[in-house]
């Protein structure tokens, strides 16, 4: 085969990759064990000691008990039965989907041994990472390929499923992380993937993840009318409770408090209000602590005197800034910052949309323009000059073009809200007027 | 010629001959000695060099048999290389018999040498030009034809360098019953006997000593007070010395032999460095020239090309080998041709024969070139000239020599700048400032970044994403914030690190990262799916590429939007890999949108982690320190030239790069005002200057255009403006502004062009896009827009001395 001594090692990398695979679980341990490098004095050996608390925290997964206990049950019950399963987990980013499959796949590993079912071929992938989406297929059947007889690799493999095989074969464990990356026109890699599941002799156990819910209903319709849909297992969004159970329990290994609870709660509610989203609950913390060692650095002396000398611990205020740092949209500060000229353009862009109107094009624009500059007797910049700006703003999300061929016939419309433009520039006297 | 030759030198040798010559290495086999060849004049001078050669049983005066044997039967120094009588390894370039009385008497060209051009210059002057070319020639006692590697001096007071190699470990050159073996790694000699354990043999295969091995962790000190004598090899392969090959021999007009030698790099000196490919003895021949005179010729060297030197293992220390030809202009590699040893003897005939032809014309330009004075010049001019000889070495010649480009004289380059011209100096954008004013936070910012990822033990990825307009300092703050990060490094106070600095516009397609990023890490360039593949292993896994040490990376990404794909996996994979626990990646992502983490997933974004520094677009104060400092301590400005300067490029775009170049041209227009108005008390930049540049700058050239097109061009401007003003529309037919234009002339007496004429003029204004044609069309329906406010062409037509009625339309 021709691909033969090109899969190679894709082939040595899929079994490492089974040892390996659990250097994906300390995810979130990496941001946190980072307020190592920045914790200063006394914060250092705390932070320390949390980020410690990092490693061993995955080790228990928290607020996923369900979801986790029922993938396990799931693969536990095909490896009983020998039948082949798929199965799909959707979520959003940051919600421990990933994670959680790497909990199981070791919780498998171990269950198997004592159970002396004979261990399983787990290939955990991530998509992205993949050359072409058709190469996925090859890189699967690598483990379990013994001769080259076939025209490829995926006949090889439906021939291997749909043949009844010695006892001796073993259970296969596929994993696709980020599955929606072998979405292709036809939608034939996903397919094929899933219909190997359904094979009388398949001995294959298919996990897909992704974030679409939908993804097996809307791309996979076949698969419906064959009965062969995948269950699907959904990871919802953290609650707030989640989040700061989890935060709690990493912190929980430290000798004493870093975070007021107040605090961890304002982080809790605000991400979970926003996203959900672990990533951002750790790193907000994080960025709550690099502002505490800021204001621990910049005034040593106040510090000593004050009331915690020893032990400074994140409060509210730390957060609260680290929080609206994240969340909070950059529209109104860049608008500030804005050279003069840009900031007419964007005057009377909100003017021009203010009716129904959504779009202008260039030539329009440039006109409220000129009449603006006429009325504030500023000299204005010529046309040239002025599509470069808006070239930038365009750049700064605050205009967006359509596509076009004339520079002067490309439609413009705003992308930032009128109120925030409104609210951006009451301060400059310039602007009051313009605006009414 | 061949008369002329002292005889008397050739019993010199034979007397200084050492007696333990049995000893020697095998290198220093006699050459084929001619009982005729010229030899010059000066064979007596250099002492030094015949000592070094007395070795050799030459010129007896009667030989014409070959004396390759009898002492060196008996060398027992065999290297691992089996060095052993070298036969002439260049037989084959050299005409045997009949060229050696043979020499051709001729003009040739100016010889000069990059070491004494001088006094070349001098000689060649005072001498008759008259030339004579040989193809062999017998200087010291030694012969060398034209063909033959040999080494070059470098200095002039080079050390008298060892005939014979030490042993490594005893230290002394050779005994009679030891033989030496040479080390297939370090190229160091050792006594069989000195070895541990004693060996009796020199054993098959490669030999790779103690040392290398790592046995035996440092080699033994020489002894005091001996020194130790490098060979000519271990000089030239660090670089002490010169190999070349031997491109022509003649002798000057007053007596002075002179080698045109073609240089040999050994791998060190190329661009690329040495590579792990390279063997120890390789070298490159070049395309690089240099007329050099015989004395600072040492000896013989043996260059041979890949399969020669295969069989060449019994050939002595002075063996190399040659795969590759190095262009040092362009630094490029390429296989050297395998007809390269076969420039047959019938072509060194007719070359020789051409050359005599050419006497007579190549003359005029011999002294032309002389009067240029310049090395390069002579070599260019001299390519020019000889070009038939040189098609005869089938048509190799390059660079310089081919061009004949000329060197700008130096007179020329460097005179006293003045304060205007030291402006324009610093001012332009190449110049990298000295420090980086108005950026200071955001340096900061980035520095407690990099440091806080890489200074721990652990040092865990990150990401970090900066975002600003164009010509905000981004690239130059993290590159400065680098280099200040480097000596660091070098000060021991941070730990080691690697950085790849990639530009998104510089690849030729997103996925071509990941080969560069694997070619920065391993110095190997693989196909990208490969490097993506080994990089994955690196990243998530933790498994080292090659040799690589456990140093963190820095990732520098300038223009990420541009690694933007269809399904976003190239971001993806680079933003994956710093959250994983194994990867001390740390990238540093830079792009003009604000809002990329917004544009693209959310799985990405979710990656990319909070980390954002923006860039904000300069205000006039910040600009006007940037462009202060630049000129610090040049008094060519006045400040409210800066001033102004930096004000209006701070209401339009607050890009520092504009303002820089404003300031620029405004030198420059103020440079050639204060040239033609010498009396000018105030040498410094003003404001008009300034105005001027900006006008140029910011008024845009369209108006110049429409300033300067045909009359007729401008009524049908006109007219447009005119008709569009009337209608209030966007946009018109042709056949509308065909007919204002025919009323517009009638009124104003002037002829009506017709139809025709006008249509051609309309699809000139549209292809230079000052009026917008509809495509494809050329019709009297044709629709018509104005590329520009109709204020510009109003402003550019108003005060027409041609057409003074234009205005009234307007």
């Amino acid at each position: 085969m021709s691909h033969d001594t090109i899969s190679t090692p894709k082939k040595l990398k899929s079994r490492q990759r089974i040892a390996v695979s659990n250097l994906r679980t300390p995810d979130k341990e990496v941001k946190q064990d980072s307020h190592e490098n920045l914790a200063v004095d006394s914060l250092s050996d705390c932070l320390g000691s949390e980020s410690r608390g990092g490693t061993k925290a995955p080790s228990t997964i928290v607020c996923r008990e369900d979801e986790h206990r029922r993938v396990f049950e799931f693969v536990k019950g095909c490896l009983d039965q020998q039948k082949a399963g798929s199965l799909y987990i959707c979520g959003c980013p940051g919600t421990g989907k990933s994670l959680s499959i790497e909990k199981v796949v070791k919780q498998v590993g171990d269950w198997s041994k004592q159970a002396c079912l004979p261990p399983v071929d787990t290939l955990s992938v991530n998509c992205t990472s993949l050359i072409y989406s058709a190469r996925y297929i090859l890189e699967i059947v690598e483990p379990v390929k013994e001769d080259n007889c076939y025209s490829s690799p995926l006949h090889h493999l439906q021939s291997l499923f749909s043949q009844k095989q010695d006892s001796s074969s073993r259970m296969m464990l596929i994993i696709a992380d980020e599955m929606d990356f072998l979405i292709t026109k036809d939608r034939g890699v996903l397919h094929d993937l899933f219909m190997l599941t359904i094979f009388p002799f398949s001995t294959c156990i298919l996990i897909g993840v992704a974030n679409a819910i939908d993804l097996a209903d809307r791309f996979l319709p076949k698969l419906k009318s064959l009965n062969c849909k995948p269950m699907v297992i959904t990871f919802p969004a953290y609650s707030k409770d989640q989040i700061l159970r989890i935060l709690q329990e990493r912190l929980m290994v430290l000798p004493y408090v870093a975070f007021q609870s107040n605090a961890l709660e304002l982080c809790a509610r605000k991400v979970a209000a926003a996203s959900g989203d672990m990533r951002k609950a750790l790193s907000v913390c994080r960025s709550a602590i690099e502002i505490l060692e800021i204001d621990i650095r910049g005034s040593p002396g106040p510090e000593s005197q004050g009331p915690t000398p020893d032990n400074p611990v994140v409060r509210m205020d730390h957060m609260a800034a680290a929080l609206s740092k994240t969340f909070k949209s950059p529209v109104v500060d860049t608008i500030q910052t804005l050279p003069q000229h840009q900031q007419i353009i964007i005057c009377s862009a909100a003017k021009a949309f203010r009716g129904s109107k959504k779009d202008a094009t260039i030539g329009e624009l440039n006109k409220l323009y000129l009449e603006i500059c006429k009325s504030r007797v500023i000299s204005p910049a010529g046309i040239t000059e002025f599509t470069n700006m808006c070239m930038v703003l365009n750049d700064q999300g605050i205009l967006k073009f359509d596509q076009a061929r004339g520079n002067k016939l490309k439609r413009v419309c705003l992308r930032v809200d009128e109120s925030d433009i409104t609210f951006a520039l009451q301060g400059v006297r310039f602007f009051r007027n313009c605006l009414l | 010629m061949a008369a002329s030759t002292p005889r008397a030198k050739t019993f010199q040798s034979p007397n200084k001959t050492p007696t333990n010559n049995i000893y020697r290495k095998s290198y220093l086999s006699p050459s084929t000695p001619s009982h005729l060849t010229p030899q010059t004049p000066q064979t007596l001078t250099p002492l030094r060099r015949s000592a070094r050669h007395v070795s050799r049983k030459i010129d007896l005066g009667d030989i014409d048999q070959e004396i390759l044997n009898p002492p060196i039967e008996e060398m027992n120094l065999i290297r691992k290389r089996e060095r052993a009588p070298r036969k002439q390894p260049t037989d084959d370039l050299q005409t045997p018999k009949k060229s050696k009385s043979k020499s051709n008497a001729e003009v040739s060209f100016s010889p000069v040498s990059p070491i004494r051009s001088e006094k070349k210059r001098k000689n060649a002057e005072t001498s008759s030009n008259k030339r004579v070319h040989y193809t062999k020639v017998e200087f010291d006692s030694v012969e060398f034809q034209i063909g033959d590697d040999v080494y070059v001096k470098r200095k002039e007071d080079d050390d008298d360098d060892a005939e014979l190699e030490d042993c490594r470990i005893c230290f002394k050159s050779g005994s009679s019953d030891n033989v030496m073996l040479e080390c297939d790694d370090c190229l160091g000699g050792f006594h069989l006997k000195c070895l541990k354990p004693p060996l009796r043999e020199v054993p098959e295969g490669d030999w790779i000593c103690h040392f290398c091995q790592g046995h035996t962790l440092e080699a033994p000190k020489p002894p005091e007070g001996k020194k130790v004598a490098r060979t000519a090899r271990e000089k030239l392969l660090s670089s002490d010395l010169w190999a070349a090959r031997i491109e022509k021999l003649w002798r000057g007009a007053d007596g002075v032999y002179w080698v045109r030698a073609r240089w040999y790099l050994i791998p060190e000196e190329t661009a690329s460095g040495r590579q792990a490919h390279n063997l120890k003895r390789e070298v490159y021949l070049t395309n690089d020239f240099a007329d050099v005179e015989m004395r600072s010729v040492l000896r013989h060297c043996f260059v041979k090309s890949p399969k020669e030197f295969a069989k060449a293992s019994n050939d002595g220390d002075d063996v190399f080998l040659c795969e590759y030809e190095y262009d040092v202009h362009w630094h490029s590699f390429k296989r050297l041709a395998e007809l390269a040893d076969g420039d047959c003897e019938s072509d060194d005939h007719e070359w020789m024969k051409e050359e005599e032809e050419e006497v007579g014309d190549s003359d005029d330009e011999e002294m032309e070139v002389e009067d240029e004075g310049s090395v390069r010049d002579s070599k260019s001019k001299r390519g020019l000239a000889t070009s038939k000889a040189a098609n005869s070495l089938n048509g190799r010649f390059f660079g310089l020599d081919k061009v004949g480009a000329k060197r700008i004289p130096e007179h020329v380059r460097c005179h006293k700048q003045s304060e205007l011209e030291k402006a324009k100096a610093t001012l332009l954008l190449a110049t990298r400032p000295k420090s980086l004013p108005c950026r200071n936070k955001e340096m900061e910012e980035i520095t407690a970044f990099i440091k806080g990822s890489i200074s721990d033990d652990q040092c865990l990825g990150r990401c970090m994403y900066i975002h600003g307009v164009p010509g905000t300092g981004k690239t130059v703050s993290v590159l400065s914030v680098m280099k200040n990060l480097k000596a660091e490094v070098e000060a021991g106070s941070v730990s080691p690190y690697c950085f790849v600095e990639i530009n998104g516009l510089k690849l030729a397609s997103p996925e071509k990262i990941y080969t560069v990023i694997y070619e920065a890490l391993s110095g190997h360039r693989v196909g990208w799916k490969k490097a993506l593949h080994s990089l994955n292993e690196r990243f998530s896994e933790g498994k080292r590429i090659g040799k690589e040490e456990e140093k963190p990376c820095i990732l520098l990404i300038d223009e990420l939007d541009l690694l933007v794909t269809r399904n976003q996996s190239v971001l993806y994979n680079i933003l994956d890999w710093p959250t994983k626990p194994n990867s001390k990646l740390i990238v540093l992502g830079i792009a003009n949108t604000m809002d990329l983490p917004e544009k693209l997933l959310p799985r990405i974004s979710s990656r990319m982690g909070i980390q954002r520094l923006c860039f904000g677009p300069y205000n006039h104060n910040q600009l006007q320190e940037i462009i202060s400092t630049r000129l610090k301590g040049i008094d060519a400005f006045e400040k409210q030239a800066i001033e102004f300067a930096s004000r209006k490029v701070a209401a339009i775009s607050g890009d520092a790069r504009r303002a820089l170049e404003i300031c620029r041209r405004a030198a420059e227009v103020a440079d050639y005002r204060l040239k033609n108005d010498t009396y000018a008390k105030n040498q410094l930049v003003v404001m008009s200057d300034v105005e001027a540049a900006i006008q140029e700058m910011f008024q845009a050239p369209h108006i110049q255009v429409m300033k300067s097109v045909s009359k007729l061009s401008k009524i049908y401007l006109t007219a447009m403006v005119h008709e569009l003003y009337k209608t209030g529309m966007a946009e018109t037919t042709f056949d509308r502004v065909a007919t204002t234009v025919s009323s517009l002339c009638g009124t104003n007496g002037e002829a009506f062009p017709g139809w025709d004429v006008l249509l051609k003029v309309g699809c000139e204004l549209g292809e230079c896009r000052i009026i917008l044609c509809e495509p494809g069309e050329r019709h009297k329906l044709q629709k018509l827009q104005l590329n520009f406010p109709s204020d510009d062409v109003a402003f550019a037509l108003k005060d027409n001395k041609e057409l003074p009625w234009l205005g009234n339309y307007l």
